[in-house]
């Protein structure tokens, strides 16, 4: 807890603050919606960069904690972020829907499946980003450009489902109230996917950042 | 070398391969209560050598210990005990002095709030400004304040007078003094070498990866001599030479104590030490 302190107290970046609120996105029609979780993936990025500017591994390493913790904090504070966006983006749904829902040609409808749809958007991400960034974490910029290379092809790939693929397309893209139950069943099914993803990719960063030499 | 029962931290044959750099199987002790300088030209070693010291980089071998506990076994516990100051160090550059501080003392149970008060009356410093507003003097200053309030025994320092003017410089070698005086041990480390040459009682002498002196101040200045000498330097000074830089003169010759008899000289400063014989490995 006094590490995710913290890292929320000297680490946080201005845009970590304010790329969550961009779920408010969704009240715009025809807007690829998952393109709200990248922004907070670049909220990240910032974060581990101005980290590298302001030290931070310097001034963390000297205080009486391990470099597993280190990481773990660092993790726990972008968990948070992607959590706060996909709370403030399951607030909005709703008012969209209250609004008028109209189909959306550019991805999944702004329906529960959007909310699982950003959770599998952030296990790519957390799977492939921390690893990298741990590994080294004077080149954030590589670890981001992996990373979100993946999620652009993610959002590309879902976006060709929701005409191609039947099971997208007719269950988790549809407004139809009575498809709620099977979407809601994705979200749990996502939620576990991300649970289990950001924890392997916790354990790999720990090693990774273990290992390295730092300097400093 | 100082026995283990005196030593506050001791290393031994500790390693680092890079491609194109050895750090080779270094020893050495630290003993409690004294400043220790260590010095070596840039890219000798000294800051891989405290880099693998505080475990910011994995030594291939050797290990650290701290009053006789292996550094890897309570890596937490000895964490607390140590303060490292460097002078390339600017953590946090836009936060002010009063958050980084709150920070830091939540990691420590027996932070002392009245040292770190009277530190920072003593150092002239402002909770309200930020690491961005501080000379580099008064960020070592900071550093040091943070490391006595949570209750530092020994500070290791990476060059933290370079890049200081002489006022400056002479201030951080006082309160370094004052430490001592109160007991907490210091690793100097440095290639301005007048600044060691007011404060410490021992030298550490690092050259291309490996120690090559590790003895006490005045001891080692008094194991070798000066000589002036003409151009081309006589055939007998050259014969006993420990290295030899030219002047607008003819040379400066530096020669072990014992090899100095036959020749008018004087004593060696520090500097001239650590230069010469620096040369003697070019040669």
């Amino acid at each position: 807890m006094k590490l995710l302190k913290k890292e929320f107290r000297l680490c946080m970046h201005p845009t970590g603050f304010f790329m969550p609120l961009f779920s408010i996105l969704v009240l715009v029609p025809g807007y690829p919606y998952g393109v709200c979780c990248f922004y907070t993936t670049l909220a990240i990025f910032f974060i581990c960069l101005t980290a590298r500017e302001n030290h931070d591994a310097a001034y963390t390493l000297t205080l009486p904690v391990s470099r597993n913790d280190a990481a773990f904090a660092r993790i726990l504070l972008c968990v948070c972020l992607e959590a706060a966006q996909l709370v403030i983006m399951a607030l909005f749904i709703p008012v969209k829907n209250a609004l008028g829902a109209m189909p959306n040609p550019a991805g999944l409808d702004a329906g529960p499946a959007l909310i699982g749809e950003g959770f599998l958007i952030y296990t790519i991400f957390n799977i492939i980003f921390f690893p990298c960034y741990f590994r080294d974490i004077n080149k954030p910029g590589k670890a981001f450009l992996f990373s979100s290379t993946a999620v652009f092809l993610w959002l590309v790939l879902e976006i060709i489902a929701t005409y191609t693929v039947p099971f997208v397309r007719d269950v988790l893209d549809a407004p139809d109230p009575a498809k709620a139950g099977p979407q809601v069943l994705f979200v749990l099914v996502s939620m576990a996917l991300f649970a289990l993803g950001t924890w392997y990719s916790t354990v790999r960063s720990g090693k990774a950042f273990s290992k390295v030499d730092l300097s400093l | 070398m100082i026995s283990d029962r005196n030593a506050l931290l001791s290393v031994r044959n500790l390693g680092k391969n890079y491609p194109g750099f050895r750090l080779g199987e270094l020893s050495f002790d630290l003993a409690e209560g004294t400043i220790t300088g260590f010095i070596g030209r840039n890219g000798a070693g000294k800051t891989t050598t405290i880099n693998s010291i505080l475990s910011f980089i994995r030594p291939d071998s050797g290990e650290v210990l701290y009053r006789g506990i292996p550094f890897r076994q309570k890596e937490h516990e000895i964490r607390e005990k140590i303060g490292f100051v460097s002078a390339g160090m600017t953590y946090y550059t836009r936060k002010k002095l009063k958050t980084i501080t709150e920070v830091t003392r939540s990691f420590y149970p027996g932070w002392k709030q009245d040292i770190y008060k009277k530190t920072m009356d003593m150092f002239c410093l402002s909770e309200d400004k930020t690491p961005a507003e501080l000379s580099n003097g008064m960020k070592i200053k900071y550093a040091l304040t943070l490391a006595l309030s949570r209750g530092a025994e020994l500070f290791i320092l990476d060059e933290p007078t370079s890049g200081l003017d002489p006022v400056s410089r002479e201030e951080l070698v006082e309160a370094f003094l004052r430490l001592k005086d109160e007991g907490k041990t210091i690793l100097f480390s440095t290639h301005i070498t007048s600044d060691l040459e007011k404060c410490a009682d021992r030298i550490l002498f690092i050259r291309a990866g490996k120690l090559k002196a590790d003895e006490d101040l005045d001891g080692f200045r008094r194991s070798f001599r000066i000589i002036e000498a003409s151009d081309p330097i006589p055939p007998e000074l050259a014969a006993v030479s420990r290295g030899s830089c030219r002047t607008k003169d003819g040379y400066t010759v530096l020669v072990s104590h014992a090899d100095a008899a036959p020749f008018s000289g004087r004593d060696a400063a520090l500097e001239e030490i650590m230069v010469h014989l620096e040369k003697e490995e070019e040669a």
